[in-house]
């Protein structure tokens, strides 16, 4: 999988579950004061993503730190490719 | 719509609020009275005796605004609504809790967001009912106080969607009700209500009249959602079923207007 097409998996991912516009979903925006997420969200938003890569990352301290749409594509990819070596 | 004379509102307003008032202070008189004799006559824990108690005063509520509000319940009867179940209601008005006293059974925990609690008069009663505020909690702590409440053979009811409509249609649905009723096996009610956004909507503090109608659906069952995520195809399905159910009770409410002309 391509980074391109690990960056569509999880807008296409999150903007189902969320009901979110997929033009919404640009790397800068912040996911809770743009997309409207909040701390109830990010326990559904682990199940979503470790649906999509079929990994665990619920008990992933990183995950705490995730603030935009692009941490979460930086953290996704850092962790395909780390499990791919 | 029919007109509404400003009258009949001014009146409507003062009935509703002023009775509501001295509702209020009756049941909060009278609540240690009626402890008692529910603690000697049931044992009750005196949370199961608040909830009760919060219960009788949403009966009085449907009693009080009976000359302004045309309420109907329908769909399940009394004895068709499990016990021990995950009620989920769709969110219009503030006074959508109020109607809750329709429901058959008087042991329903409310799980809800923190700002309920953040009125005080609400929040001594809210605490001693062992309502469950989720966002203080998280979804963790919350399924596993539930859990506890529906092995006990209570109920706990969500408004998925958080936060009242502001246009009227179902909003995206939180899952942590979803999440309960997978983890304990229980079944999930849905209620679909109607009217409340025309009686108080957000934003306005003046009652109006309205017809108000709940609908309590049939349970459905969590045994084929037992897998991972399994919870959120059953948020999905409940979703899908309330929103198909509120459009069926909006064009049912539209062809009594135009008959009613």
């Amino acid at each position: 999988m391509t980074e391109q097409e690990v960056i569509n998996t999880i807008n296409i991912a999150l903007a189902e579950e969320f009901e979110l516009e997929l033009d919404e979903m640009q790397p800068d925006v912040s996911i809770y004061e743009d997309l409207g997420l909040d701390s109830l969200d990010t326990v559904d938003m682990v199940i979503v993503l470790e649906g999509a890569f079929k990994f665990k990352i619920r008990e992933e301290a990183e995950v705490k730190e995730i603030r935009t749409l692009g941490d979460i594509h930086s953290f996704v990819i850092k962790k395909i490719t780390a499990e791919s070596k | 719509m029919p007109v509404i004379s400003s009258t009949h509102i001014v009146i409507m307003n003062l009935w509703v609020y002023g009775l509501l008032a001295l509702w209020t202070l009756l049941g909060v008189g009278l609540s240690p009275l009626a402890s008692g004799y529910l603690r000697l006559r049931y044992r009750w824990s005196t949370d199961r005796i608040v909830r009760h108690l919060i219960w009788l005063y949403g009966r009085g509520w449907l009693l009080l605004i009976s000359p302004f509000i045309d309420f109907k319940r329908d769909g399940l009867g009394d004895e068709e609504v499990p016990d021990g179940c995950v009620f989920v209601i769709n969110h219009l008005s503030f006074f959508d809790t109020y109607f809750m006293g329709a429901l058959p059974h008087s042991d329903v925990t409310f799980a809800v967001r923190s700002w309920p609690f953040k009125m005080f008069w609400y929040r001594f009663f809210m605490r001693m009912a062992n309502y469950l505020e989720v966002e203080e909690q998280g979804w963790q702590q919350t399924t596993e106080q539930g859990i506890q409440i529906l092995n006990k053979g209570g109920s706990v009811l969500f408004f998925p969607e958080g936060h009242r409509s502001r246009d009227g249609q179902l909003q995206r649905f939180y899952s942590g009700a979803f999440q309960l009723a997978v983890a304990s096996g229980r079944p999930i009610v849905p209620l679909c209500i109607s009217g409340t956004g025309v009686l108080l909507p957000p934003g306005r503090k003046s009652l109006h009249p309205a017809s108000v109608r709940l609908r309590i659906l049939p349970p459905v069952s969590v045994e084929s959602f037992q897998h991972e995520g399994g919870h959120l195809q059953l948020r999905k399905q409940v979703k899908g079923l309330m929103a198909q159910t509120l459009a069926e009770m909006s064009s049912s409410a539209e062809s009594a207007l135009v008959k009613g002309r």
